[in-house]
């Protein structure tokens, strides 16, 4: 890379860390002011944008690298497995171990039988 | 919400451990990302340094592909903050629960979309003492994995994706799996089960008609703004009733 690449690269880290760091920081200042550390205290339509901001991320994620039958047919698979293994264990790690084992599963026997 | 501790487990160790679903995610994407700064003329350490420090995954896809290109530099680096303008709603939405510690302004770097989702769920859940050691070890986790994944891809990406073309293919699917479960426990209540689904399924309408960057912001905010209707609604109602 020549210098001027490496200043691009750099400008575009140094705004990505102030992008992530800077409203986190205005945040606190706020919450400090108030003297109120509760989520009572944040604006409401933040505290709303957080879990729609993850709903999005998994509509994203959720279409296949390649949208083929099968492979929307491992997502449906991978997904109902995923919510029944967390309803039975209400734990973070077999959940999402169970979906992809799934998800691999129907995708393996999909290319056996194709 | 009431806090509950790690048992007696370091809150660095169990950052980590919560962070390994996110590793199925992450390394196979670091992967094609290396594999994809090579073959557009970047040097390997090239590849891994531009993984240290930008460290947000689509807009390091764009920023090689848009200086293998030959657009102006400056184009690429607007491109590239665009698209992830979306985090600065992340650590505002953190804020509440992260103690007075000098080191956020450098574990900030860490907070990637995926971290974010972990953080949003776990961290209420922690001791205030517990919450910078949990943090740092998911981040780290998961920031050197990114940087691993990279390198590996760099190297010997090619050969990876010709002899398990499947694995690459099923390990990403850790990434809807974890959402989901970091999603489901919101769903026992009915405007968030109607406003997340409507999210979910807006997003992944948008994605499929390519338009993957801006399904996120976009998608967020029509589930923001119907969960506050379907709030109001409710609340009205209650008050008129």
């Amino acid at each position: 890379m020549d210098s001027a690449l490496w200043i691009a690269m750099l400008a575009a880290a140094l705004g990505t860390l102030l992008m992530r760091l800077l409203p986190m920081l205005w945040m606190q200042r706020h919450l400090a002011r108030r003297q109120d550390n509760s989520l009572e205290a944040m604006p409401a339509w933040l505290s709303v944008l957080g879990p729609s901001m993850i709903a999005a991320m998994f509509g994203v994620s959720l279409v296949p690298a390649s949208l083929t039958l099968s492979s929307w047919l491992a997502t449906a698979c991978g997904v109902l497995l995923t919510l029944y293994v967390w309803h039975r264990t209400r734990s973070l790690g077999w959940p999402v171990f169970a979906g992809v084992a799934m998800y691999g599963a129907v995708k393996l026997l999909a290319g056996l039988a194709g | 919400m009431s806090s509950t501790t790690l048992s007696g487990t370091s809150p660095w160790l169990a950052g980590m451990r919560e962070a390994i679903p996110l590793l199925g995610g992450y390394i196979p994407v670091a992967i094609s990302f290396g594999l994809i700064a090579v073959q557009a003329s970047f040097s390997v350490w090239e590849a891994v340094l531009i993984s240290v420090f930008i460290y947000a995954g689509a807009s390091q896809f764009l920023f090689v592909a848009m200086v293998a290109s030959g657009a102006p530099l400056w184009l690429v680096v607007v491109m590239t903050l665009l698209i992830n303008a979306r985090h600065m709603v992340y650590g505002p939405n953190l804020a509440p629960w992260l103690p007075a510690n000098r080191w956020w302004p450098w574990l900030m770097h860490g907070l990637t979309d995926q971290i974010f989702a972990l953080a949003h769920s776990r961290l209420p859940q922690l001791a205030p003492a517990e919450r910078v050691g949990w943090y740092t070890g998911a981040a780290l986790l998961a920031w050197f994995s990114w940087i691993a994944g990279t390198a590996l891809g760099a190297v010997a990406g090619r050969e990876l994706t010709q002899r398990w073309p499947l694995l690459g293919e099923v390990m990403p699917f850790a990434l809807p799996a974890l959402f989901l479960v970091l999603l489901a426990p919101r769903f026992d209540s009915r405007p968030w089960a109607i406003a997340l689904g409507a999210t979910t399924l807006i997003a992944l309408l948008l994605t499929l008609n390519g338009w993957p960057n801006a399904a996120i912001p976009l998608a967020a905010a029509c589930g923001a703004l119907l969960f506050q209707a379907l709030n109001s609604t409710r609340t009205g109602g209650k008050r008129h009733g």
